[in-house]
């Protein structure tokens, strides 16, 4: 098999088949944190919640523009840490 | 043990962590259960739970959320559960890493946990020819039971110039045959909708590839064992402060010597607190709720005792060469206490 | 170099390598540890004392070859499956190795195994001659073989024929 673009062959998120080709194109359009990125592509937003992809676009914007790691904003997070069903939400109670 | 109810909440079938699945022999002291294999660890760690009439363990239950009024939700039996505990030790250790590179969605591509979970946990026998990515004790070790489990191991490649994981480890791999490669990273994964090899290369200070050093390797499954990730998504949310230290592998949340976090009553312990060796982790567990214990009450000489020699292993353990990056990063982290 | 690719170098094995009058003595324990890691089990293994980590268990054990008999207890207790033992006075020609040993099959006493060094290279086939198993709990085999007297410092591990 020959890869063309590899960047395109490249996965970064993996529950929402989002490349490392469209992560270039999000920081190249201007976005500069994991949400707005989050945002507009979905990344993050899969069964993993970012679990996997996180750190690695978070390593693309600290290259791109030269901050170091730390200083790379955080997304937010909120509950659920995964996805769960309608019904057990449904079914609610307090302990 | 000290007295104190607790509600132990397991995502997964089976409490016991990563311990459960490995059956090499742990290190440390006796104190650490060193010598002993982590799966006979996990068991006796398990019986102990199970005689304790104070301890309560859901399983296949995931906390959900910590809210900022100390209202915990937990999926548990389906349903999702709310509970209102007066103290709450976070110990949901890491999550391994994803490496980016051409091809890297390919069927055969797997953490090396994931591998190590089919081949130990499942007896299925993950591949016939692997590649493992990283050379820290995660990627030796599985590498080491995949040969155990008779899987073929091509190589270990490592970017860094140096061995990351024990030398021991490393030693042991190498004398049965599996070549181990520093300064080597993997260019792209090939295959026909699955594995069918990798290109690899040696690189540079600059980690660019060293043109002419390509090769191809033949396989049908490649490990990644690049690193773990703190999982601290419940840290965020309950609002604890956090800090990124890269010695600790990521944002962790900020603790004091008793390993409670800048929110009241909110513990954390293991690999959420950086990622460490399961030594550690396990004398951090039982500092963590030795500490919680206290601060309800408590209090009996026995928990002084217990507190401090817990503390002591943990210097102990932390004091050679090896814990080096650790005693650094939490000097960083004593550094953003307020 | 070990730190780059696992496989000691012959100064690290020089530098723990027992002096020939301890060679001509008998069994001893040769222990393969060259980097600080919190670990201990093997002071602990060793009844007569002869497994030292003078300050902490981060310490790179120290083996007294005076005290040491060359029991091989050592072998199946040390996690890093590091330690073997070298009897140079087997034979004339031939001398006795004992290293660990988990992987299957697990060979028999009077068998031909392909016998490797430090760096996984084939150096020939050698008899097995015993074959101690470590129990329930540990594990892990310890397997004695002959080997030629000059090969005894390099054969360190064995891959058996199905």
């Amino acid at each position: 098999m020959c890869v063309k673009n590899k960047d395109a062959n490249n996965i970064i998120c993996r529950c929402e088949d989002i490349t490392r080709e469209q992560i270039l194109k999000c920081i190249a359009d201007g976005y500069r944190t994991l949400d707005e990125i989050k945002r507009v592509t979905r990344a993050g937003m899969g069964p993993c919640q970012g679990r996997t992809c996180r750190s690695l676009i978070a390593t693309e914007l600290s290259r791109a523009y030269g901050v170091p790691m730390e200083d790379v904003l955080m997304s937010t997070f909120q509950p659920p840490v995964k996805p769960i069903s309608l019904g057990a939400l449904a079914d609610a109670y307090m302990e | 043990m000290l007295g104190a109810k607790v509600l132990l909440v397991e995502r997964d079938d089976i409490p016991g962590g990563q311990l459960v699945k490995q059956t090499h022999k742990f290190f440390g002291s006796e104190k650490q259960y060193a010598g002993d294999r982590a799966i006979h660890i996990a068991q006796m760690l398990l019986d102990n739970v199970e005689s304790n009439p104070n301890i309560e363990v859901w399983t296949n239950s995931t906390v959900l959320g910590i809210y900022e009024d100390g209202v915990v939700t937990v999926e548990h039996d389906e349903k999702h559960t709310k509970i209102m505990p007066k103290r709450v030790i976070i110990s949901t250790g890491a999550a391994e890493k994803f490496l980016g590179f051409p091809g890297n969605d390919l069927p055969g591509i797997y953490g090396a946990g994931a591998v190590q979970t089919l081949m130990n946990m499942n007896g299925v026998k993950p591949a016939e020819r692997v590649l493992m990515v990283g050379a820290g004790n995660i990627g030796l070790i599985v590498s080491y039971q995949l040969k155990q489990a008779g899987v073929e191991v091509a190589a270990v490649i490592e970017g860094m110039p140096t061995i990351g994981g024990y030398l021991v480890h490393a030693s042991k791999i190498r004398r049965a045959g599996i070549p181990v490669l520093t300064r080597h990273t993997i260019l792209e994964a090939y295959g026909d909708n699955k594995v069918e090899g990798a290109k690899i290369a040696e690189i540079d200070e600059k980690w660019q590839p060293i043109p002419g050093t390509e090769r191809d390797i033949p396989c049908d499954t490649i490990c990644l064992a690049v690193g773990l990730s703190p999982l601290t998504e419940l840290a965020w949310q309950a609002g604890c402060k956090m800090a990124y230290i890269r010695e600790l592998s990521g944002h962790v949340p900020i603790v004091n010597d008793d390993l409670e976090t800048t929110v009241d009553g909110i513990y954390c312990a293991g690999d959420v607190c950086g990622i460490e060796e399961a030594s550690a982790a396990m004398v951090e567990g039982r500092l963590a709720g030795i500490n919680a214990a206290l601060s309800l009450g408590y209090i009996t000489s026995e928990a002084e005792e217990l507190r401090k020699n817990a503390m002591d292993e943990l210097d102990e353990l932390r004091s050679g060469e090896m814990g080096n990056h650790i005693r650094n990063g939490l000097e960083k982290l004593s550094g953003y206490r307020t | 170099m070990l730190i780059s690719d696992g496989v000691p170098t012959i100064e690290d094995i020089i530098k723990i390598t027992p002096s020939d009058e301890r060679f001509a003595q008998g069994p001893v324990a040769i222990v393969e540890c060259f980097q600080e890691i919190p670990c201990n089990p093997c002071v602990k293994a060793c009844k007569r004392g002869a497994i030292a980590m003078p300050n902490d268990i981060n310490d790179i054990p120290v083996i007294d070859p005076e005290l040491c008999n060359g029991c091989s207890l050592c072998v199946s207790l040390c996690p890093g499956l590091a330690i073997f033992i070298v009897d140079k006075t087997y034979s004339k020609e031939m001398a006795l190795v004992k290293l660990p040993y988990e992987y299957v099959p697990v060979p028999e006493a009077s068998q031909y195994v392909t016998v490797l060094n430090r760096a996984g290279e084939v150096l020939g086939d050698y008899e097995v001659v015993k074959v101690m198993s470590g129990g329930k709990v540990n594990m892990t085999y310890t397997i004695s073989l002959t080997v030629p007297q000059e090969l005894v410092m390099e054969v360190r591990d064995i891959k058996v024929k199905e």
